[in-house]
């Protein structure tokens, strides 16, 4: 009972439903309060004890009926049960929730009458075979499987532990009229095995596909991700801006309580002569970051500048203060196409019109200088993406070097792989001077790095 | 497992069903899900989290729950800015006060004989604790549902509403059903009480507390379920009227409005039309007592000009 239960929570977990070890035992508790007699009443019991909101409750409810499908040991024997008590202790019509399943009973019971017909096997065969494939099919640990690729090789173990071998030796000495009835009879446990194989599959690997997806797009370079992907990618850049927001925002409200400050209360009690009437405690300020980010939309660098853009647009909660500017040959802030549409439109609008033109560092720092050194101060960060490729020509310093002053910390953010810097007309060596930390960022993986980085020193 | 008030049947089922019987019999009818969850709360003696739109009747299953238990019910209403000393316990400080300005005269008394300083403090020392006692603690809710005997219902409302800080400091009490206060100690409960928690999803609701939680989403009722709680709570309307009444409601919750009209709006709108000796819908009827169910003015204009055909249809279901 607990491998069924165990197996039935991998599952689970393989459809995104997060489930603690905890949970599990829990639902172990739940299963000895409620048994494996009324479907309704486990189906509905797991699902409060596991599945905690209710997208996952639907994906929940989903998994079960085929986790108890497939399931074919439990599954049989409970179908079997449940008719019975369906019988016997349920009056007609009293609740609705036995009439669904009595219908997917049904159909089960349908399928097998109609192989029973064409293969002409007893059911009672039909059921032992189930059986014995499920059996064999635990025997070869085909809840272990993972890709569809395979699938041959699951099938072939669970073939050769039911013995496979024997009925095709058999096949091959018999009489022409029985050999025939045997390889329909092989025909038909190669089916059987094929059917439960691609059962557990569908259970086991449901999501593992998009998961995949998302561990191998987090790791691509920027440079390199096509467009198809755009959509999937700046989903998955919410999701990482979410979970960073839940992670850092607790912080944003702490405020140390319990800390006397002597200074303060005894200065606030003069007017009382002296006597300490009113306490003033210590409290912790809350250090709102600024975030200037200057960005490189020139071919090469644009897909991470879309990519940064969206991230700092997407934690706002946290960092309410972004300000973002465009560049390639000349310089133009466009916080405010943030402000009037949506962060995805208002960065493919952004690329557009920016985009495109052979970058010139010099005089992107200098209307850089020109536009926002007055609102540069000792809590913002400046963050500059590009390549630091001049294209041979002045590379700007002295003004990044006139913003480092005044700022907090510049960043230097560089899509290229650390091996190319320094190389031809990259310039960065000398505009690592006028800057705190020079970082490479190539992959969703790095900004989110990142991002966490400033959101933490941000409290 | 101790189940102390729910009898154990011999089968899970007769126990949920009679779970179910007698939530009915304190006039809150529920489906299967709602009672197992109160059978489960009381079999791992695990807290309910609620969840579901406003007005399906979260807070009232606690409240039939307390009635059907026998137990009292002990609520707390969460609020931004809700902390331990509001939620928990509070010292009694003016009774502190008064105590020890009516002991000031005792205070001679006991320090006879005390000879410097050191001593005097040692005999006090053996009195500290006088002023911090159970006798000076105002118990707030929580404290309230572990030291009740027999123990308790203890409803958590709106937990979504207070802060984060709180529903880490709720972990313990839920856990393990204790609390510390530095002073005394830990406070074990005397016995295990049930925890309803409702929430109305304003904001996610932290893991570490779902974890520790059975969780039970309430939807809006089915037509079946609606007719037998407007049967229940309003049982002096008449069939025919009640079948109309809940389909209209029903195909109101099909359309996009601002706020659906819940439970509660049903029947308040069936006794309403009790009131109005109202024998069958009618269009007229329905647009006069249509802000009875629906709390938007753009709510009740963007259906007006649906309100004929809906009427007709709730008319004919049958």
């Amino acid at each position: 009972m607990t491998e069924v239960l165990s197996n039935f929570i991998r599952a689970l977990r393989a459809t995104d439903v997060r489930v603690s070890t905890s949970e599990s035992i829990d639902a172990a508790a739940a299963l000895d309060a409620i048994g494996f007699r009324d479907r309704g009443l486990l189906k509905e019991s797991l699902s409060q004890v596991l599945a905690k909101s209710v997208d996952e409750k639907e994906r929940f409810s989903e998994c079960f009926d085929r986790y108890f499908f497939a399931e074919d040991m439990s599954g049989v024997e409970q179908l079997q049960s449940e008719a019975e008590s369906s019988q016997d202790d349920q009056p007609p019509g009293e609740s609705q929730s036995p009439g669904g399943e009595a219908s997917g009973e049904g159909q089960g019971q349908g399928s097998a009458e109609d192989s029973d017909e064409l293969g002409e096997l007893s059911n009672a065969d039909r059921t032992e075979l189930q059986i014995a494939v499920a059996n064999a099919a635990r025997q070869a640990g085909v809840s272990n499987i993972r890709l569809f690729t395979q699938r041959g090789m699951y099938m072939r173990r669970i073939l050769e532990i039911i013995g496979v071998e024997t009925l095709e030796e058999q096949i091959r000495d018999a009489p022409d009229a029985q050999s025939e009835q045997l390889s329909q009879r092989r025909a038909q446990l190669i089916e059987e095995v094929r059917a439960q194989v691609d059962r557990q599959l569908l259970l086991y690997t449901a999501n593992s596909w998009p998961q995949l997806r998302e561990q191998i797009l987090q790791k691509t370079p920027l440079s390199s991700v096509e467009v198809r992907d755009f959509k999937f990618m700046q989903a998955l850049v919410h999701k990482l801006a979410k979970r960073l927001v839940a992670l850092h925002s607790r912080k944003k409200k702490i405020a140390r309580r319990g800390q006397l400050d002597i200074r303060q209360t005894i200065r606030r009690n003069i007017e009382y002569d002296g006597l300490l009437f009113e306490t003033v405690w210590k409290r912790k300020k809350i250090d709102r970051p600024k975030v200037i980010a200057v960005c490189d939309v020139s071919g090469s660098v644009a897909t991470a500048a879309r990519f940064l853009l969206l991230f700092l647009y997407s934690v706002t909660e946290v960092i309410p203060k972004v300000r973002a500017f465009a560049f390639s040959n000349q310089l133009a802030e466009i916080t405010e196409l943030f402000q009037n549409a949506s962060a995805e439109e208002a960065i493919s609008f952004a690329l557009e019109k920016h985009g495109w033109g052979s970058t010139d560092y010099g005089r992107a720092f200098e209307d850089l200088e020109s536009m926002v050194l007055d609102d540069v101060d000792h809590r913002t960060t400046v963050l500059v993406l590009g390549d630091g490729r001049s294209n041979y020509g002045d590379p700007g310093l002295t003004h990044l070097r006139k913003i480092h002053d005044r700022a907090r910390r510049v960043i230097w953010l560089n899509p290229e792989p650390k091996a190319f810097w320094n190389s031809g007309d990259s310039e960065m060596r000398r505009l690592s001077t006028a800057c705190d930390r020079v970082d490479v960022c190539r992959s969703i993986h790095d900004l989110e790095r990142l991002v966490s980085e400033i959101m933490r020193t941000a409290v | 497992m101790n189940t102390k008030t729910i009898a154990m049947g011999d089968t899970p089922r007769a126990a949920i069903d009679a779970v179910q019987a007698g939530l009915a019999g304190t006039g809150y009818i529920c489906g299967d899900s709602i009672a197992t969850a109160v059978y489960l709360a009381q079999c791992l003696e695990k807290p309910v989290l609620i969840e579901g739109p406003p007005g399906v009747g979260k807070t009232e299953l606690a409240k039939a729950a307390a009635q059907y238990l026998n137990k009292p019910l002990i609520r707390m209403q969460c609020y931004e800015g809700l902390d331990e000393a509001k939620a928990l316990y509070e010292w009694k400080y003016g009774k502190q006060l008064l105590y020890t300005q009516v002991l000031k005269e005792k205070l001679g008394d006991l320090m006879q004989g005390a000879v410097g300083l050191q001593a005097s403090m040692d005999r006090l020392h053996e009195f500290d604790d006088t002023f911090f006692n159970e006798e000076f603690l105002e118990p707030r809710p929580l404290l309230k549902a572990l030291w009740e005997e027999d123990g308790a219902v203890l409803l958590i409302d709106e937990i979504d509403k207070s802060d984060q800080e709180f529903e880490a400091f709720l972990l313990e009490m839920l856990q393990d059903y204790q609390i510390s206060i530095p002073e005394i100690g830990t406070v074990k409960a005397k016995h295990v009480p049930v925890v309803f928690l409702t929430s109305n999803n304003t904001r996610e609701i932290g893991d570490a507390l779902k974890r520790r939680c059975i969780h039970l989403h309430i939807p809006f009722p089915d037509t079946h379920l609606e007719q037998k709680i407007i049967e229940s709570r309003v049982p002096e309307l008449d069939a025919s009227m009640r079948l109309q009444l809940v389909s209209f409601v029903q195909e109101l919750r099909t359309i996009e409005l601002k706020k659906l009209p819940a439970v509660s709006e049903t029947i308040d709108w069936a006794r309403t039309l009790l009131l109005l000796h109202a024998q069958e819908l009618d269009t007229e009827l329905v647009r006069s007592t249509l802000n009875i169910l629906l709390k938007f003015q753009d709510d009740i204009e963007n259906i007006d000009a649906e309100v004929v055909a809906m009427t007709r249809k709730a008319i004919g279901a049958r």
